[in-house]
């Protein structure tokens, strides 16, 4: 092998009822890679994302990371192993104020740093505490938001928090599942300067419904279709080829 | 309103009950006291963790039939039979938790209403040999030092003692990053995951404390009664604790035990002026759960809220 893969499937597939939302995925991204996934709604993306970070297993098939077999590992574990999501519905905790919502990600548990900080009897609004959730807010501009309910955010800002919570778990794989979605172009404009700001620290996935929004992010684009991979490669060759015209565009 | 009154809250909730003992028999006041450590621990349960139970009585019972046990058969020190009977309640938390934690919903309140018809049962019939069945039996402590079990003022101040100290711990407990992991399973457990929790074993966790506090509750219980019978741990009166964590707001240590305490109010003094009482307090509990989700706590700290016009975060 040429380089080392961070995240690598053998032929997953998920089957819900007899349905078939994955059909033999055969995927592989290197270390340092940044990678997008293309294909129309329900195409399966989301499910694909769904069986690399083990929100449940897959029917048939393995999954691996930095070589070691994790089909059957729990969704913490994998998190504690640095593959980190998000998802496609902004998932945040409206409850909890935006500065809560990052507590639990700067102390997380197996990083020693749990003991120290005192995870069970100690205020979670100690200045260490609060210092770290305020530096993962600013990398995302929300410092000021901090005391805000979750709840008051816009779309926008929480999906910034998610990323947020995202990036202070420490990604060594990052999975964005459309992160552009229904947000304004103003917004769409900052979260994509943001990702570009720190891709460099960690390995990338990116699913996006707009081709163009994620050509000059990606070295290498994936398109999907029914369950499976169709094409692969670099972005603007990947877009030119006939099959993906057709299903994209339903044209060659 | 920028008194700093929340770190003096272990204060108030003595000056509160000392306010109250002109108006009530000093025994009926600390079984009130009593009451509102049992509340707090389904408010944890439920409150914090989302997790609405239909048998905290189960933990009670276990709590008070291993005080009188431990004392009939193995000492009569009220101070080791009271440890021993948090740990035997946080023992058969341990022990159902894993089963029980697993569901949500009306999963979980069901399950646990059917392991507390089963401890029910095994008290009332199957070791009735041992817990007197029925009649129940009487608990003898011995006297410690100063301390004396039979004194009313002594298990009084021991009482709520007791309370202070379980409200101390459980708002440490609720203010750590523990208690944030606790709402976040309360609002989508899922997510919870992601952030690399095993959300399984701190749900055990605070299942077991949950259970280890109310058993303490069912020990204090029989220290201020001096018996035990088969009504500590009976099915019937898993609504009592409910009702008061919803009338004080689910989720907030101070509204447990406002809540606590007007229950007790209202269930003891109502029942004395209104014939069938219950159906009042069920009126009110409608209006608890359609009009007034954040009970009496969270009425009041919204409508001051809103009187400074600032958001709360909570
Ligand atoms: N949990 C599930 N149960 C049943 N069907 C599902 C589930 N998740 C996804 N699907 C189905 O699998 C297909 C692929 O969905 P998804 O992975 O969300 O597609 P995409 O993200 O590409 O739009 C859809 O037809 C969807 O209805
Ligand atoms: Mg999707």
């Amino acid at each position: 092998m040429p380089e080392s893969a961070i995240l690598e499937t053998r032929g997953v597939s998920k089957k819900f009822d007899g349905f078939v939302a994955v059909s033999g995925v055969s995927y592989r991204l290197s270390e340092g890679e940044a990678a997008g996934i293309i294909g129309p709604n329900g195409a399966g993306k989301t499910t694909f994302f769904n069986l690399l970070t083990g929100m449940f297993p897959p029917t048939e098939g393995t999954v691996l990371f930095r070589g070691e077999d994790i089909t059957r590992c729990p969704a913490h574990e994998r998190v504690g192993r640095g593959v980190i999501r998000t998802f496609q519905l902004v998932s945040v905790f409206d409850q909890l104020s935006v500065r809560e919502n990052l507590v639990l990600s700067v102390v997380r548990p197996g990083d020693g740093r749990n003991r120290k900080r005192g995870f069970f009897f100690s205020d979670a609004a100690r200045p260490e505490i609060s210092d770290a959730c305020g530096e993962a807010l600013a990398l995302v501009g929300l410092e000021g938001k901090a005391s805000r309910a979750t709840s008051s955010l816009s779309y926008g800002d929480k999906r910034k928090l998610e990323i947020a919570l995202a990036l202070s778990l420490r990604p060594a794989v990052l999975l964005l599942d459309e992160p552009f979605a229904g947000l304004s172009d103003a917004e769409i404009g900052e979260v994509l300067e943001l990702v570009h700001r720190v891709k460099a620290s960690f390995s990338l996935v990116i699913i996006e419904h707009k081709i163009s929004r994620i050509v000059d992010l990606v070295s290498r684009l994936s398109v999907m279709h029914e369950g499976k991979l169709i094409a692969e490669g670099d972005p603007k060759k990947v877009i030119e080829e006939p099959l993906v015209r057709q299903v994209y565009w339903g044209r060659a | 309103m920028k008194i700093p009154w929340k770190k003096y809250d272990c204060l108030l909730i003595v000056a509160g009950f000392l306010l109250l003992l002109p108006f009530l028999k000093i025994q009926r006041t600390t079984d009130f006291i009593i009451f509102c450590v049992f509340v707090l621990s389904y408010d944890l349960l439920y409150g914090y963790m989302g997790r609405l139970s239909f048998g905290p009585m189960l933990f009670l019972g276990a709590g008070a039939y291993a005080v009188t046990l431990f004392s009939e058969h193995l000492s009569p020190n009220p101070f080791l039979a009271l440890s021993f009977a948090v740990v035997a309640a946080a023992a058969v938390g341990a022990l159902i938790g894993p089963i029980i934690v697993r569901t949500t919903g009306a999963a979980f309140a069901l399950i646990n209403l059917a392991f507390n018809q089963i401890g029910h049962f095994l008290v009332l019939i199957a070791f009735a040999k041992y817990t007197g069945g029925e009649d129940g039996m009487s608990a003898h402590f011995s006297k410690v030092g100063f301390f004396d079990v039979q004194d009313r003022t002594m298990i009084f101040v021991f009482s709520l003692f007791c309370l202070v100290l379980a409200f101390y711990l459980l708002k440490r407990l609720t203010s750590s990053p523990f208690g944030i992991l606790l709402r976040t399973i309360k609002e989508n457990e899922t997510r919870a995951r992601f952030l690399g929790y095993d959300t399984f074993l701190y749900k055990w966790g605070a299942f077991v404390i949950s259970g280890g506090l109310a058993g303490f509750a069912g020990a204090l219980s029989i220290m201020n009664y001096g018996y035990v019978t088969p009504s500590f741990i009976d099915p019937h009166r898993n609504v009592e604790v409910i009702f008061a964590v919803l009338i004080g707001g689910a989720g907030n240590l101070y509204g447990a035990i406002i809540g606590g305490v007007a229950y007790m109010v209202v269930s003891n003094y109502l029942a004395t002026y209104i014939a069938r009482w219950e159906m009042f307090l069920g009126i009110g509990l409608l209006l608890l759960v359609f009009r007034f989700r954040t009970g009496v706590w969270g009425a009041v700290t919204g409508l001051l809220a809103s009187r400074r016009g600032e958001a709360e975060t909570r």
